[in-house]
């Protein structure tokens, strides 16, 4: 990694202020234990955004302190566990409850024939909050291998799970589709997202070279550590759902749709995600069975999946499977790219792996062709796993210009610099920013790329071959308005308030770096309080651009707080400093004073106790003036609200060029990665020690996605076979090699108000295909599905 | 069929009595009895490591062992590293410092671990620590930083040692 301890805060530093910063954020109780410190601001550390700061919440999370979603400590709840179908296909003829029931501590058991009653809920692409229509319990049909068919609640979670195994289920058979390459599998074309320009077609067929490949990945399951649970709890018709979330606004939504009430009387938390990944984007429907039941029996109900549960409670990335044909002059220009995509979605409902997101805009190209089909099969779902769309395109775009290189016999950078993309060949709009020579150059330069020997198979150490691979990616600018809090307390405390979330992603500790610059005191003297309804409203921690919306809405809101605060101390009577014009008065280290007397002055907590106050509290957001509540609801409820890449007349993306060195053992065909190093534009970073984590994590997901990583389905019944961590390998730390990653960006207020571009997923983009194109250098053989598993090398 | 049991558990030097099923694993009585859910529930069965837990000053897996096979020893869990007066151990602050996780879900699990590692001598060298380690899954990719995390601690419990 690239150091720089400069701004690193010792040890202690860190101890004694991030344990009740994050203590306060947790709770946002107890405040009164920063009184000591805010009554002697600490000069501030300025500027704290884009400082090494080490988590705020990490003194919490290695103390076991940190309370996850259901981690909350309930009177009177009961669990609940899900029992799933065995079936792919058919419909239920009739579930017997009575060995269950007969046991011990059992309160009811749900089953489709005394259903609990749900509505269906709204999807994101019809306006809603939802990521699937399908609602467990409704009726008796059977969509896939491992739905939620029943929901037995009792006294203990042991109680309740033998019971779940008690259940006789009668099934009637029923015709399944289980693989898209079924013959009988119909796919449809989704024209809306279908693009071209130029004669693709004739251009490919006058090119003076071509590749045309076919590049397939397989299922794929996110897998958060934490596994999909919650607890929800009916009082006096509200409902509070504890939900480790991504988007609490969304599950909100959803919730209420699916209990029919108002969603004024539905609250979300998620103070704490172990992981998502895009998985915790929408509450999944076991959440809707834990509220209905929790309703039914007027008590909390606490529902976990199992961890093999996770596999069909909801859905990873889908299978894909891409056409692509590429043609090139002599000389390397690339003249027309032809590309088609299939992926599979549930059998009733359609989720598009948008897999010419990136292959439409990387490279300059005169002509281009790109249709998507969608292959509903009997599947659970599919959802959003990191990058969804862009991880798939990168990957057969990226291989084919690595399969075209060799074909001209070019080198692959130069192949990339000799087609550069001056703007959006898509769009035909300009870039915003596009750093992407300067991830290339650096790359290159870190991980040797020059001195390798490009010949396949040319470059060895005993019996490993070597092989270098690179590849390139981007993701796409998303922005949504959002709305942020603070809060200055009589105690010196001062709060961050929304409703986004923190799911490792470092929310807690960017947002407190944000208002300590604006408001000139130290970032550890922030609180930060996250992933709560009642808080302002804020769009998901999703398509990465959580980071960027909230850091304009907190530095609003602190730029209007610094107002009111110098406005309070000018103009209430019982303020010090009421003789003064607001103009005359300055913020700076955590005290108001005259901007011309620079050693007076009077602390926030003073000046509040002065004027009789308890609290301050000033909002601030990014919605256009005038925005009405409705377009605010928008925003924190639905995707209405977003901004696409495009918005404004410019394309605004995040950039990557990774690099890889492996070996593979030339006697097993066994693939170890010995080096990933990559360069990333994602415009201003933040906090590079946490923007680096969040990078390297991606790479690390990469890696397990290319070598290791496949949903495998009995073609018998459609059952996931591999549904645990042992047979569903994800990488683990022997896995792991030395990871490098590189800064290239630069600040970039067309993306951001801030000029931050996205971080989350962009470190999973182009991974699989260094790797791929690395494997190929190493043994002269081409693997084109993932993952490259040793028989595919044989 | 199971019946309830009061069982005695020492966990972090404290006493907790409970009347659990007997069925109960030490991690869901932790978790779910004793209100100690700083230990994590990853799978449930012994393959991603975010339930460890000493037992004896022993890694051990708390999703595969029952309540009431820990009566009479010592618990240690990610609750009880810090001294009484809030000192963390090495391994805790070498974890915030190198940010050696991200959602921090398998964070206990991961020092629970690596406490052990270095105890047992495996952390000698990089690759060591790698394979040492290995057991604890971590979904968000934190491993190189694990990795340097747990030679940093290691590192300084040894110069702790020698002084």
């Amino acid at each position: 990694m690239t150091q720089n301890n400069a701004f690193e805060l010792n040890r202690r530093t860190v101890m004694k202020l991030g344990v009740g910063a994050a203590a306060a954020a947790t709770a946002g109780v107890n405040l009164s234990s920063e009184k000591a410190l805010a009554n002697n601001p600490a000069k501030s550390q300025s500027p704290a955004l884009g400082a090494r700061l080490s988590r705020a919440e990490g003194p919490l999370k290695v103390s076991g302190q940190a309370r996850y979603a259901i981690e909350q400590k309930l009177e009177n709840m009961a669990y609940g566990v899900t029992v799933q179908s065995t079936r792919p296909a058919g419909r239920i003829v009739s579930i017997d409850t009575s060995a269950a029931k007969a046991l011990p501590g059992v309160v009811d058991v749900y089953t489709p024939q005394n259903a609990l009653k749900l509505n269906k809920p709204t999807v994101y692409s019809k306006g809603g909050g939802a990521t699937e229509e399908f609602t467990p319990l409704q009726d008796d049909v059977i969509r896939f291998n491992g739905m939620h068919i029943a929901l037995v609640v009792a006294e203990t979670f042991e109680q309740a799970m033998e019971a779940a195994s008690l259940l006789k289920v009668e099934y009637e058979a029923g015709d399944a589709i289980v693989d898209f390459n079924d013959p009988k599998a119909k796919s449809q074309p989704i024209d809306a997202m279908a693009a071209a320009w130029g004669d693709a077609a004739t251009a490919l067929a006058n090119a003076e070279v071509k590749v045309d490949v076919t590049y397939t990945t397989s299922r794929e399951y996110n897998v958060p550590m934490e596994p999909h649970a919650c607890i929800a709890s009916w009082d006096n018709g509200k409902m509070t759902v504890w939900e480790p979330s991504q988007w609490v606004g969304g599950a909100r939504r959803v919730v209420s749709d699916w209990l029919g009430i108002d969603i004024e009387d539905v609250r979300v938390i998620s103070p704490y995600v172990g992981g998502g990944f895009g998985s915790k984007i929408g509450a999944h429907p076991h959440v809707g069975l834990a509220c209905a039941a929790s309703r039914k029996l007027g008590r909390p109900v606490k529902v976990s999946l199992t961890r093999p549960q996770t596999f069909t409670g909801l859905g990873g990335r889908p299978a894909t499977r891409q056409n692509l044909s590429i043609g090139a002059t002599k000389e390397g220009k690339i003249v027309s790219i032809v590309h088609e995509s299939w992926n599979e979605t549930a059998i009733d409902e359609l989720h598009v792996e948008a897999c010419n997101n990136v292959t439409k805009i990387m490279y300059a190209t005169p002509n281009l062709s790109s249709r998507l089909n969608v292959v509903p099969v009997h599947t659970v779902q599919p959802g959003w796993k990191r990058a969804p769309g862009e991880n798939p395109s990168a990957y057969a775009l990226e291989c084919a210009i690595d399969e075209l290189a060799y074909a001209l016999e070019m080198d692959p950078i130069t192949l990339r610099l000799a087609n550069w993309a001056d703007i959006d060949p898509s769009s035909k709009l300009p870039w915003t920013t596009r750093q992407l020579r300067e991830a290339y150059a650096a790359g290159a330069d870190a991980i040797g790329w020059w001195k390798r020997n490009p010949k396949p198979r040319s470059m060895r150490e005993g019996r490993e071959l070597i092989g270098f691979g690179m590849a390139s990616g981007a993701y796409p600018m998303l922005r949504t308005a959002s709305e942020a809090k603070i809060v200055f307390h009589v105690s010196g405390q001062i709060e961050v308030l929304s409703g986004g979330t923190d799911i490792g992603t470092g929310t807690y500790t960017i947002l407190a770096q944000t208002a300590a610059d604006v408001l000139g005191v130290p970032a550890e003297t922030v609180a930060v309080r996250l992933g709560d309804t009642i808080l302002p409203r804020s769009a998901l921690a999703g398509g990465s651009q959580q980071a960027n919306n909230l850091t304009g809405a907190v530095d609003r809101a602190a730029k209007n707080a610094r107002a009111a605060l110098l406005s309070l101390a000018a103009t209430d009577p019982k303020s010090p400093l009421a003789a003064s014009k607001v103009t005359e008065l300055t913020l700076e280290n955590g005290r108001v004073r005259p901007t011309r007397r620079p050693s007076g002055g009077i602390s926030i907590a003073d000046l509040l106790k002065a004027v009789g106050r308890n609290t301050l509290e000033v909002e601030g957001n990014t919605f256009a003036p005038g925005a009405s509540e409705e377009m605010k609801n928008g925003a924190d409820r639905s995707f209405a609200q977003m901004k696409a890449s495009l918005e404004g007349g410019v394309s605004a993306h995040s950039w990557c060029a990774q690099f890889v060195e492996v070996r593979v053992d030339e006697d097993f065909g066994t693939i170890r990665v010995k080096r990933m190093v990559a360069a990333f534009d994602s415009g201003r970073i933040f906090n590079p020690k946490l923007a680096e984590s969040q990078w390297i994590g991606g790479m690390i997901m990469g890696l397990g996605q290319t070598l290791l990583e496949e949903g495998h389905v009995d073609q018998r019944d459609g059952r996931t076979v591999n549904a645990n961590f042992a047979d569903y390998a994800v990488p683990v730390n022997a896995d792991v090699p030395g990871v490098q990653v590189i800064s290239v960006g630069i600040p970039d207020f067309q993306a951001s108000a801030l000029g931050g571009k996205g971080v989350g997923e962009i470190g999973v983009v182009g991974v699989a295909p260094a790797i791929g194109n690395a494997v190929f250098h190493a043994t002269g053989k081409r693997v084109r599905s993932l993952p490259i598993t040793l028989e595919k090398l044989a | 069929m199971s019946a309830a049991r009061q069982l005695s558990l020492e966990v972090n030097g404290k006493r907790h009595n409970l009347q659990l099923d007997i069925r109960t694993t030490l991690l869901d009585a932790l978790r779910e009895h004793a209100d100690l859910p700083g230990t994590k529930k990853g799978c449930d069965q012994g393959q991603c490591g975010a339930c460890t837990v000493h037992v004896d000053g022993e890694r051990v897996l708390s999703c595969l062992t029952l309540a009431a096979q820990v009566e009479g020893r010592q618990v240690t869990t990610i609750e009880g590293l810090q001294t009484a007066d809030g000192v963390m151990h090495a391994v805790q602050t070498a974890f915030i410092e190198h940010d050696a996780f991200q959602c921090g879900y398998c964070t206990p699990g991961q020092i629970m671990s690596a406490i052990a590692c270095i105890r047992e001598g495996h952390a000698g060298t990089d690759d060591d620590i790698r394979e040492y380690m290995s057991g604890n899954i971590c979904r968000c990719g934190a491993y190189p930083h694990i990795v340097a995390a747990v030679r940093d601690a290691a590192s300084r419990l040894k110069t702790e040692r020698a002084l």
